[in-house]
């Protein structure tokens, strides 16, 4: 299934925070989004995820998600969003109790992502008995579960300490090796763009709009063979966004 | 160390920093910090009853301000042995239990409205608002004449004393619930009552189970105004009539009652709470 | 409610203050009077000593007159007990002789009782349980009967009645409802069956479709010494001067009391004068001709020279007795000192 962005224009009151933003996430396609803070990025994700309506523009599904997808288009969540007052499983198995799908079929899919990302032994945990690179572990085997078209993920990795970083990041591209799932990526993070993205979207300072787009084609899984590659891209992406970081962490904030 | 060199009590210059004459750094952080100290509440409760039965012994404190902790005793004493406590308790306790319940029911579901719907939020927020400080002895009257002295009455003024507190209890916790967590639901298609029932309420539960608490005390300080009224039998109907006949030990006796009420309430709420709250610790 | 000082000074300036708002002549100043405090409830059977202050009888004695006004009887008895106020007039409740008990307080006097010849204390019925065959109060078996509290004197006349009826005590069911106004919206809402009550009470209820008259206390309990005057017990040991020349002009203002209202003796002019005094404390939110037929309306008689009927206060205290109400060592000689009126 791809997902196509049509001139998605946004504004907050008088605030323009989006302007003519056009882009597509294909089939198996990771598309990483960064951009200075404020300029909108997790606005749009949330337009994406239809939690927000765009003042003007569409956001479009072409292709039929695949048919044994749950919740098509998931988020994966920055602060991880789990319900302290549920264990691991039960955090996954909240999103799959409303889906008739039958008792045998969750237990199956609970085993299966919590194997798949290495919590089975943390089955009985609570959340707050976790560290904080296992709870977005279970988000994302929580967002796996409903085995989705495309992953929406802001920022999921910013919480978390730069060793437990590289980890996940790890984790996520051979769990995307697995399964070839779609996402589109929000972070400040260059490196983590560079690591995961196959394409990279550089937003400006509010009001957002693309200011470039860059593409990887060294596969995913071979990255970190490129390390002299991979550095060049993140420092081209540094020198776009310089200026901008500059002049949005100068602006008066008008709000909040 | 060069810095100190004017002041006469600074070490001499001439020693070499390694040669210096070494001391241990002062402790400073002793103090503010609260250890458990198991032993001491009794001990206090001792001492006072111990002091307050000498004073009452040796006519400090005369016997028309206060019984000795012994006559109070002793009065709580006849209570057992003429199986009375059975009748009052019981009696009280129905009470308690059926006003509070319904209270709190009711309590739950009105603000649960209050809290998920803005019509129930314009329209019933300010009404409890201006109900709430009303205080419910004043409406005693009126209750005899809507539920009449029978139970009714009773029942109604725990009940209202206990629904407002609840009502606010749960809505606050409503309020308070982690948006991203209602978010997080929405994003995965949950349907609105499940997000209602997983994922609001038992974020509200911590509120609300601390709405009990303020609650389950209100109905114990109603108990004594509710059974002002045509009450035979209950904690509240004996202590007035021992304020009546001023009987002040069993005045005392009475009250102790209500204390060690409260107690086992408080004590009931705290085990609901490591129950339903268990994830919190 | 009331006030707690006793400092002299200030006693001696608020009836100072008093007997200047009476319009009376006020010359105590150059004796220097000794100064007591009475506790009144706003009831005409309290009016003696209003009397006798208004009319300068206590000056005659030498007494300067504070009057503190109460809500109920029971504060009043822990008022005296504590010696914040001197001298009370109330019945005989659980809570009097409970303080006697303590040594606290005594009672040196009678005031209201009933009489054959003057109309008492009325047993009343709600229309509704009158209808359904509750017409006299030998048929009050099983029925509900208010009373303020358990050991009020209301509890007293309903067992009163009950062993006069020759059925068990038990038989009536006491409901307590703390105060006045809640026995009688529960009798005249059909709450409660009985109550007995003073006759200027009652005869207001009657008026009304909701109450009937069933029975007179009189015809239940002899003699019925229902009010007595009490002090404290500090009062009697220390300062036997003091409650004599209160009990002395007490006296008068009794005599003035029964001539205005009970007797009928005096005249007009006379009646208006005393009645104005009392509407001071009795039925003071209402204008005066609104309240004078109220203070005179079913005044019952209060004994001359405050002689007290020590048979009836004796049965009173084995009811208590009797009932678990008070503690069962409890003596005539602890409840009432004898040496200041006649008894009989
Ligand atoms: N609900 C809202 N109402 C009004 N203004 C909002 C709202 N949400 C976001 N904004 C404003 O819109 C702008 C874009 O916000 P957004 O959160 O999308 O930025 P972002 O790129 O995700 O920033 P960051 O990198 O800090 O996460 C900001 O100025 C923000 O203050
Ligand atoms: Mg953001």
């Amino acid at each position: 299934m791809e997902l196509i962005l049509e001139k998605i224009n946004h504004s907050y009151g008088d605030m323009p925070v989006l302007t003519d933003i056009s882009l597509s996430v294909g089939s198996g396609e990771i598309v990483c989004v960064v951009g200075p803070s404020g300029c909108g990025k997790s606005t749009l994700l949330r337009i994406i995820g239809g939690l927000e309506r765009p003042t003007s523009g569409e956001v479009l599904m072409s292709g039929e998600p695949p048919a044994d997808s749950l919740n098509p288009l998931t988020y994966v969540f920055q602060d991880f969003a789990l319900l302290p007052w549920r264990t691991v499983e039960g955090n996954v198995r909240l999103v799959l109790e409303d889906h008739r799908i039958g008792r045998e079929r969750v237990g199956a899919v609970v085993d299966d992502v919590l194997a798949r990302t290495k919590l089975t032994e943390f089955a009985a945990a609570y959340p707050r008995q976790l560290s904080g690179g296992m709870k977005q572990r279970v988000a994302i085997a929580r967002a796996l579960s409903v085995n989705p078209a495309v992953m929406l993920m802001d920022e999921p990795l910013s919480a978390l300490d730069s060793q437990t970083r590289d980890l996940l990041m790890d984790d996520l591209i051979e769990l995307w090796t697995q399964v070839r799932f779609s996402a589109c990526y929000i972070t400040h993070n260059l490196a983590e763009a560079v690591r995961l993205g196959h394409r990279i979207v550089v937003m400006s300072r509010r009001p957002g709009r693309i200011r470039d787009i860059v593409e990887i084609d060294i596969p995913l899984s071979e990255r970190p063979g490129f390390p002299t590659e991979t550095a060049a891209i993140q420092r081209r992406l540094w020198e776009m966004m310089r200026d901008e970081a500059r002049a949005a962490d100068r602006e008066l904030s008008d709000v909040a | 160390m060069s810095l100190d060199r004017s002041l006469p009590s600074a070490a001499p210059a001439t020693e070499k920093p390694g040669a210096a004459p070494t001391r241990p750094v002062p402790f400073r952080g002793s103090g503010f910090t609260h250890r458990p100290h198991r032993h001491v509440a009794p001990l206090v409760f001792a001492a006072l009853l111990i002091l307050w039965e000498i004073g009452s012994r040796t006519g400090f404190i005369s016997n028309i301000s206060l019984p000795a902790p012994t006559e109070a005793a002793e009065a709580m004493a006849d209570l057992f042995r003429s199986g009375m406590i059975w009748k009052h308790l019981s009696a009280s306790l129905f009470r308690l239990t059926v006003g509070w319940s319904l209270g709190t029911l009711l309590g739950i579901a009105v603000g649960l409205a209050i809290g998920l719907f803005s019509v129930a939020r314009a329209g019933l927020s300010p009404l409890v608002s201006a109900l709430f400080p009303i205080p419910k002895i004043a409406l005693l009257p009126l209750f005899i004449v809507w539920f009449g002295i029978g139970e009714g009455s009773k029942v109604a003024t725990i009940l209202f004393g206990s629904f407002f507190p609840t009502v606010i209890a749960t809505y606050g916790g409503v309020d308070n619930v982690d948006r991203s967590l209602i978010r997080m639901g929405q994003s995965f298609g949950l349907s609105w009552s499940s997000i209602v029932r997983k994922i609001i309420i038992p974020g509200a539960l911590p509120a609300i189970l601390s709405g009990f608490r303020i609650s389950a005390s209100i109905a114990i300080i109603l108990l004594v105004a509710a059974e002002m009224i045509g009450a035979e039998y209950g904690i509240g109907a004996y202590i007035l009539m021992a304020g009546a006949l001023y009987a002040i030990d069993q005045l005392i006796a009475g009250v102790a009652l209500l204390s060690l009420l409260g107690l086992a309430v408080a004590w009931l709420i705290g085990r609901a709470e490591k129950m339903l709250l268990g994830w919190r610790i | 409610m009331f006030k707690m000082t006793r400092r002299t000074t200030l006693r001696r300036m608020t009836s100072a203050m008093l007997a200047a708002s009476l319009g009376l002549g006020f010359t105590a100043a150059a004796h220097a009077n000794d100064t007591i405090k009475i506790g009144i409830l706003s009831l005409t059977s309290h009016s003696p000593s209003i009397i006798a202050a208004g009319k300068g009888y206590f000056g005659e004695q030498g007494l300067d007159v504070e009057f503190v006004s109460f809500q109920a009887a029971q504060p009043m008895a822990v008022a005296i007990a504590s010696n914040d106020i001197d001298f009370g007039m109330t019945a005989i409740s659980g809570g009097l002789i409970s303080l006697a008990e303590k040594g606290a307080i005594k009672i040196i006097g009678g005031a209201l009782q009933e009489t054959p010849e003057i109309d008492g204390q009325k047993i009343l019925a709600a229309k509704a349980a009158y209808d359904a065959g509750l017409t006299s109060p030998d048929k009050l078996v099983g029925h509900s009967f208010g009373v303020t509290t358990q050991g009020s004197s209301f509890h007293y006349m309903a067992h009163k009645i009950a062993d006069k009826a020759g059925f068990d005590r038990s038989e009536i069911r006491i409901v307590p409802m703390q105060k006045v106004p809640a026995v009688i919206a529960a009798l005249k809402s059909g709450q409660i069956d009985a109550w007995s009550i003073v006759p200027n009470i009652a005869g207001a209820l009657t008026k009304g479709p909701e109450v009937v008259e069933i029975g007179k206390v009189s015809d239940y309990i002899d003699n019925y010494q229902v009010t007595t005057v009490f002090t404290s017990t500090k009062n009697v040991t220390d300062h036997k001067d003091l409650v004599k020349r209160f009990l002395a002009g007490l006296a008068k203002g009794i005599d003035d009391y029964n001539a205005a209202y009970v007797d009928k003796t005096l005249g007009a002019d006379d009646v208006a004068a005393i009645s104005e005094m009392v509407h001071k404390y009795v039925y003071a939110d209402q204008p005066m001709d609104k309240a004078a037929p109220r203070i005179a309306a079913g005044a019952m008689r209060i004994n001359r020279n405050a002689k007290l009927n020590l048979a009836s206060v004796e049965d009173q205290l084995k009811w208590f007795q009797s009932e678990k109400l008070v503690p069962g060592g409890v003596t005539m000689d602890d409840l009432v000192d004898t040496e200041f009126v006649e008894t009989f």
